[in-house]
């Protein structure tokens, strides 16, 4: 039998089970309610229906997903033990080859057999697998109907079906909140693990201080000793997402934001609030390919012209521009936040006392907004050095410990895409160092929230 | 009597502090100063519009340059090839007309004898190399036009395309110049962009192949992640006691929230791949990765949107008998439920534009059929532009734009979809 017959089947069963308990509850919660005892019934009659179908399916689905996992390594033993396997070679792959091509020729997978030892075997590997699927079929079956015979014998009318089903609930509930936690911890295990077998390769030190990033004069068997030095990827990071991109991003976004709050029209808020965010919902690969195709082509035409030297059509400057316009929303929603976290009387008082609004606003609510503008910075800043595809389409590769804004550098994101979109051995430090690379930028950015939230919360406490 | 009025009736009070004169506004220097002000006022206002125009001007400006781009990969030129069947070197009978035979008739090289013959010369370089589908499509829908001649549309190769559009190469200026004096050159629209799947000639692509992986991948990461966020936001803001562990929740989900998505990939590259092998490239292990980065958000929004239900809505129903169960999941979630689907598609156009961590987990290998299901190799719109934007060849320019245009008109939609969701259901309570 096959598993979605099972599944069809086991439904049917829970939707059976459903409809007659319910109805039992009702004619027996009527009848207790004739002999004129209301106190004596518990639950709604649907939930009894519930009760009942969650006894039919769930004991029955745990052991269909456990037969699931299990039956195949029966199926196996009971193939070798046929006297048809007692030819088969000794070696574990060779083995392992005829069983498998056995397997593909009865599950229909594949049509005719290489090996004649194979062939011989399709017919117990038919005949086991047939009696496994009916045995787990039919035992599946059998405790569904035990499951729900059980809780069918349970009903009566002061019977809490009620609050057995809704603990179910609010453990369902509970475990679906857990799965935040195991996803932290399935980031920081993976990253840590892959990263320690990368740090037995290469001394930490050299990762983190070395000045020279070449991983494929290592992979090539140059030695790993000083082909893994990150500073010049940490400082294209920091060119890019935390300088260039900034100077782009704080004027714009913080003076938007000012314009927006403080002098536009509700019209033309209305309108061009949305249009700023638009700036946020591109997708970053919409923003890569503009950069590489459209501002970068320009850029290096304007370097050539003004007479720079090293200048490339993959920059720096063409990669942190466009981010930073991707992040204006950011930081402009962010000080939006904050000055309107500003309390109305200081505004109210600075006008009165004759400021016009904009000495208002640069003398009184900036600086009482900074803290909020501070930290909605370093929001942006830690974002601005995760993304990932403008540098990869924009940035370049080549690893400068550069100044030049025209140069090409790379970043942490880029060279973690570039290690491991080639050919990928899971042994070799090239691998392993984007865990590495991914563990850096993991922490940074988990701190720059860290301090980020702390400074914006601290400063809304201050006002409430 | 008062202290004023004791100041006031005393001749010597005034005497006694430093005079100060009332401020003379109309006196040069104030009028300088406020001239000034007001200046510095008009420029600050100023500075904040040009921002704004700013930051909108590029928007513009993006929106345009990919508009001038992509408008054009969704036209393709055609020739007008005057295909004589009986006197082509064709062997097919009208009677019998199946895919095998179709197959075996090697329509590619007799297409290129055809051009050869109908346009001269070399002709044969002008036509696309999937030119002969066309012909094969014709025969298929009437195969009576074997016995006789017949003119029929095929596409261009990227060449004479390219030169057709816009700027070419010389010689294929030249060669347009010839084609359109015979007058078979002509303009159509270019349906095999929608239908196609990727392809190593730019006239051939299409983007169905990576929106369908997009659909599943983005089936797949509903599906898991939707019930997760929405049970979550449920339990922490409704029922979760103050407690060490709820506190470690909270903390995970803002932080989840802010990881930068690359680092889902390596997540879904050493748990889902290494460590679990779930298939490859699959919409399956794209749409788990996704979900992961999309459960904050829904967490997030939802537990906003549960929030802002009012206390009241509980009381009134826990007044009369309800459960807390019963409380939460008939009155407190369908009152929500407006603002989780708003934050749901935020979060789900998010993810439909997620590029980076689907690049960790293998789906940037060149796949040419359009995935039949979530088990299956498959790549998505973003990572499509990704490849086509790595492709030497002039043609893809226009194509990559093209699949711009059609990613962000979806993600336009599904952000129009949001703001009226909210507009139309948002309570003020």
């Amino acid at each position: 039998m096959t598993g979605p017959a099972i599944l069809l089947l086991l439904a049917g069963l829970g939707a059976i089970a459903w409809v007659s308990a319910r109805a039992r509850a009702l004619r027996l919660q009527t009848a207790a309610r004739e002999t004129g005892r209301r106190d004596a019934v518990h639950s709604l009659p649907g939930y009894h229906g519930w009760y009942v179908a969650l006894w039919t399916l769930i004991p029955a689905g745990i052991f269909l997903a456990v037969w699931a996992n299990v039956s195949p390594g029966l199926v196996t033993q009971a193939v070798l033990a046929d006297p048809a396997a007692q030819s088969l070679p000794a070696d574990a792959f060779s083995r392992s080859a005829i069983l498998g091509e056995a397997r593909a020729i009865a599950t229909g997978l594949q049509t005719g057999a290489f090996n004649p030892a194979s062939q011989a075997l399709v017919e117990p590997y038919a005949q086991a697998t047939s009696t496994y699927g009916v045995a787990g079929a039919a035992l599946a079956l059998i405790l569904a109907f035990a499951g729900g015979a059980y809780a069918f014998t349970r009903i009566r009318p002061d019977f809490r079906a009620r609050t057995r089903v809704e603990r179910l609930v609010m453990t369902t509930l509970l475990v679906a909140s857990l799965l935040a936690i195991v996803t932290t911890l399935g980031i920081v295990a993976s990253l840590l693990w892959e990263s320690f077998r990368f740090f037995s390769m290469v001394n930490p030190l050299d990762f983190l201080f070395g000045l020279k990033w070449s991983p494929q004069s290592a992979a090539m068997g140059y030695g790993n000793d000083d082909a893994f030095g990150a500073v010049p990827l940490f400082w294209g990071t920091i060119f890019i997402g935390a300088i260039i991109a900034m100077i782009v991003a704080i004027p714009l976004g913080l003076m938007s934001a000012i314009y927006l709050t403080q002098y536009a029209t509700p019209t033309v808020r209305k309108w061009m609030k949305p249009t700023l965010e638009m700036l946020a919902g591109v997708p970053t690969v919409v923003y890569g390919y503009f950069a590489a195709l459209t501002i970068a082509p320009a850029l290096r035409d304007f370097a050539v012209m003004i007479g720079i030297h090293g200048a490339s059509s993959e920059s720096a400057l063409a990669a942190g521009l466009v981010m930073g316009v991707m992040i204006i929303p950011f930081v402009s929603s962010m000080a939006d936040d904050s000055i309107a976290a500003v309390p109305q009387s200081m505004r109210d008082g600075s006008l009165a006392m004759g400021a016009t609004t904009s000495e208002t606003i640069t003398r009184v609510l900036i600086p009482a907004a900074l803290p909020g503008v501070v930290g909605g910075v370093l929001l942006a800043v830690s974002r601005a050095i995760g993304e990932t595809m403008i540098v990869v389409m924009a940035a370049g590769l080549a690893a400068n410990l550069t100044l030049n804004p025209f140069a090409s550098v790379t970043t942490v994101t880029t060279q973690i895409v570039q290690l491991l979109t080639g050919d990928q051995e899971f042994d070799s430090a090239k691998t392993l160092a984007a865990f590495a690379l991914g563990l850096v930028l993991f922490v940074v950015t988990l701190l720059l929230n860290i301090v980020a939230l702390r400074v914006v919360k601290k400063y809304r406490e201050a006002y409430e | 009597m008062s202290l004023l009025s004791q100041a006031i009736s005393d001749p010597e009070y005034p005497m006694s502090r430093p005079t100060r004169l009332p401020t003379d506004w109309k006196s040069d220097v104030m009028r300088k100063r406020i001239a000034r002000r007001y200046a510095a006022e008009r420029r600050f206002r100023l500075l904040g519009m040009g921002a704004v125009l700013l930051s909108a001007a590029f928007l513009a400006f993006l929106l345009v340059t990919m508009m001038g781009n992509g408008l054009r990969g969704f036209t393709r030129t055609e020739i007008a090839l005057k295909v004589d069947f009986p006197a082509s070197p064709l062997l097919l009978d009208p009677a019998t007309i199946t895919d095998e035979a179709l197959s075996q008739a090697n329509l590619p090289m007799v297409t290129g004898a055809v051009a050869k013959k109908a346009l001269g010369g070399d002709a044969d370089v002008l036509l696309s190399p999937t030119a002969w589908i066309s012909i094969r499509d014709a025969i298929k829908a009437d195969p009576k036009i074997l016995g006789r001649t017949e003119t029929i549309r095929v596409p261009a190769s990227t060449a004479i395309d390219l030169a057709a559009k816009s700027k070419g190469s010389p010689e294929a200026e030249a060669e347009v110049a010839r084609l359109k004096q015979l007058g078979v050159l002509s303009t159509g629209f270019n349906w095999n962009f929608l239908t196609a799947s990727d392809g190593t000639d730019p006239t051939q692509v299409g983007i169905w192949g990576a929106f369908k992986g997009s659909l599943l991948t983005m089936l797949v990461t509903l599906v898991l992640s939707f019930p997760v966020g929405v049970a979550t936001a449920l339990y922490l803001e409704e029922y979760a006691p103050k407690a060490w562990w709820t506190d470690i929740i909270e903390v995970s989900i803002n932080n989840l929230a802010a990881v930068p998505s690359i680092i889902f990939g390596l997540l879904g590259l050493s748990i889902f791949l290494n460590f679990l092998h779930l298939p490859r490239s699959a919409a399956l292990i794209g749409g788990m990765t996704l979900a992961l980065m999309t459960m904050p958000v829904i967490v997030i929004a939802g537990r906003n949107a549960i929030k802002s239900v009012p206390p009241s809505i509980r009381d009134a129903a826990l007044g009369i008998g309800a459960s807390p169960v019963q409380v939460v999941f008939q009155h407190v979630l369908p009152l929500a439920l407006p603002g989780i689907l708003t934050g749901t598609i935020i979060g789900m156009a998010r993810a439909l534009g997620e590029t980076a961590p689907l690049l960790m987990i293998g789906m940037r290998a060149f796949i040419a059929t359009p995935p039949g299901g979530i088990t299956d190799p498959a790549t998505v719109l973003p990572v499509q532009i990704f490849l086509w934007s790595d492709e030497v060849s002039k043609g893809f320019v226009e194509k990559t734009s093209a699949a711009i245009i059609v990613l962000l008109i979806f993600l336009l939609a599904m952000n129009g979809l949001a703001i009226y969701l909210r507009n139309k259901f948002e309570t003020r309570w």
